[in-house]
């Protein structure tokens, strides 16, 4: 699974999942490697989600949103 | 025409005003809006989300009520006593309709929880509680919208509670005021205005402690329908944690303080989530690379495998090997004592026969070769004949002939024949005898009896 996940929590989901698997020590080698290959994106895309609210809490008024995503499409 | 009159409106009006001071006097709640007063009286509207009707009251008659001052007011929650009333008018004055409240009292929490019971029934049995609860909130939202009052302990509890779950997303105020009559439909239009923001992933409503009345824009019909039909999630934390206002209900998760509030906005412990990550990405290598380590190592057990295994073959091969020769060597020497021993025995009893036989024939002879000349002539041929067939006998029980055929004759150093193991042992030393000539041999140990 290389697309991007739906969701932070469906990403931890899923990586849970992988990580129960590996720990049952019931896969094989190519499973092990593709679970490896498959976590390791999800922990980057997680990782990226935490990193996009790690900079600091910002505040913004409503109107001032409005104003901004006016002009841009993103609020930051 | 069949029916009645026509009769003058003015005793028809005074008719009617008659009739409407004869209906039952009752109690009625509801807000107040549209306050004004004349000399004599108060006018105002009581409405809720269905209906109004018009009242008014005597000065007098509110004196002796002992509303707090400024009470009656534009969106004050009232009960009032009293009845329909019909003013007719005059020559010059316009007639009007309104009920005559005799006495007027604010709401009590009783009166609130009643209408607001009231009200919680209608909303539940629209299904309207479920909605909100049945949207997927994010665990991890980047924005969140958040409508509370512009100053006040709410704003900065919540903004602490964020703080505290290492979250550092945007946050996007929509103040409204939070206690007036204007409070409902402007809280209400900050909600409608941070859902329509597509980055604004749940809204949290909050406001601090406070009577039921206070908090009563919280439970306006129109707000709460507003939330419950909302596609983001709200979180409401209204007050305290006994309070319980309708929004409570239909938002998506009700909390009882703004910390909570924030938690359940950002479902996530950035901090706890970071360190948990930490932890998979190690797992996640660890299983990586254990994966190949392990089966590495158990291929190179596997490929050493033969190896080990054919050189456990070989000691096993070589043992048996061993084992093999000795046994047969063994076998040998056994069989070949046993070979010599036989050949001994016979060749000396052979031997033994073939000259006594060969001695007697002569003797014989010679005694009758001297008397029976006659005879003599006659039977030389046929004794010669046995002779020769007895030299022949004797010939072929020879020891030498046997000694070509790979047999050995055991002797003493004496020359005499070694006919039994025992003997041999005895002896100590032996010459044995072969078809080319003899060699001496040495006896060693013990005599090893044949089986059977």
């Amino acid at each position: 699974m290389s697309e991007k996940p739906d969701s932070y929590e469906v990403a931890v989901e899923r990586l849970e999942e992988i990580i129960d698997r590996l720990d049952s020590g019931q896969a094989g080698l190519r499973e092990t490697l593709d679970l490896c290959r498959e976590g390791r994106e999800l922990v980057n895309y997680c990782a990226a989600e935490l990193e996009a609210v790690g900079a600091g809490l910002k505040e913004l008024q409503l109107d001032e949103l409005a104003a901004r995503l006016d002009s841009s499409a993103s609020p930051s | 025409m069949s029916l009645p009159g026509p009769f003058p409106v003015g005793i028809y009006a005074q008719r009617l005003q008659g009739w409407m001071r004869e209906r039952a006097r009752v109690q009625l709640i509801g807000e107040v809006t549209g306050v004004g007063r004349s000399k004599v009286q108060a006018y105002f509207e009581l409405r809720d989300s269905q209906g109004a009707v018009p009242c008014a009251i005597w000065l007098n008659d509110l004196e002796k009520a002992g509303l707090p001052e400024g009470a009656l007011r534009d969106g004050a929650e009232l009960v009032i006593s009293g009845g329909p009333d019909y003013y007719p008018g005059g020559g010059q004055a316009s007639p009007s309709f309104s009920f005559r409240a005799t006495h007027v009292r604010l709401a009590g929490e009783g009166d609130l929880l009643a209408r607001l019971e009231a009200l919680r029934k209608q909303l539940r049995a629209e299904g309207l509680f479920e909605l909100q609860k049945q949207l997927a909130r994010p665990l991890l939202p980047r924005a969140i919208g958040v409508v509370t009052a512009e100053t006040g302990a709410a704003r900065r509890d919540l903004l602490a509670g964020l703080r505290r779950r290492g979250w550092g997303g945007t946050v996007v105020w929509a103040f409204a005021p939070v206690q007036d009559r204007h409070a409902a439909p402007a809280i209400t239009a900050a909600i409608q205005g941070l859902a329509a923001r597509p980055e604004v992933e749940a809204i949290v409503v909050t406001r601090g402690g406070g009577s039921l009345a206070d908090l009563w824009a919280f439970c306006d019909e129109t707000l709460c329908r507003t939330v419950a039909m909302l596609r983001v999630p709200v979180v409401s934390a209204i007050g305290h944690e006994r309070d319980t206002t309708l929004i409570d209900d239909v938002a998506a998760v009700a909390c009882s303080t703004p910390t909570h509030a924030a938690e359940a906005a950002v479902p996530l412990d950035c901090g706890d989530a970071r360190r948990d990550l930490q932890r998979s990405a190690s797992s996640l290598r660890r299983a990586g690379e254990g994966a190949i380590g392990a089966r590495a190592r158990h291929l190179a057990a596997l490929a050493r495998g033969p190896a080990r295994a054919l050189q456990r073959e070989r000691s096993g091969l070589n043992q048996k090997i061993r084992e093999i020769r000795a046994a047969s060597e063994r076998g040998l020497a056994e069989r070949g004592g046993f070979q010599r021993r036989i050949a001994t025995v016979v060749l000396e009893r052979a031997r033994r026969r073939g000259i006594e036989r060969a001695t007697a024939a002569v003797a014989v002879e010679s005694r009758r070769g001297a008397g029976i000349e006659r005879s003599a002539a006659r039977s030389l041929q046929r004794r010669q004949e046995a002779l020769r067939r007895a030299a022949v006998t004797l010939r072929a029980h020879d020891p030498e002939r046997t000694l070509e055929r790979g047999y050995a004759l055991a002797e003493t150093e004496a020359g005499e024949p070694v006919t039994s193991a025992d003997r041999a042992v005895a002896a100590a030393a032996v010459r044995l005898r072969f078809a080319d000539g003899r060699v001496k041999a040495k006896i060693e140990g013990d005599v090893e009896r044949e089986a059977g």
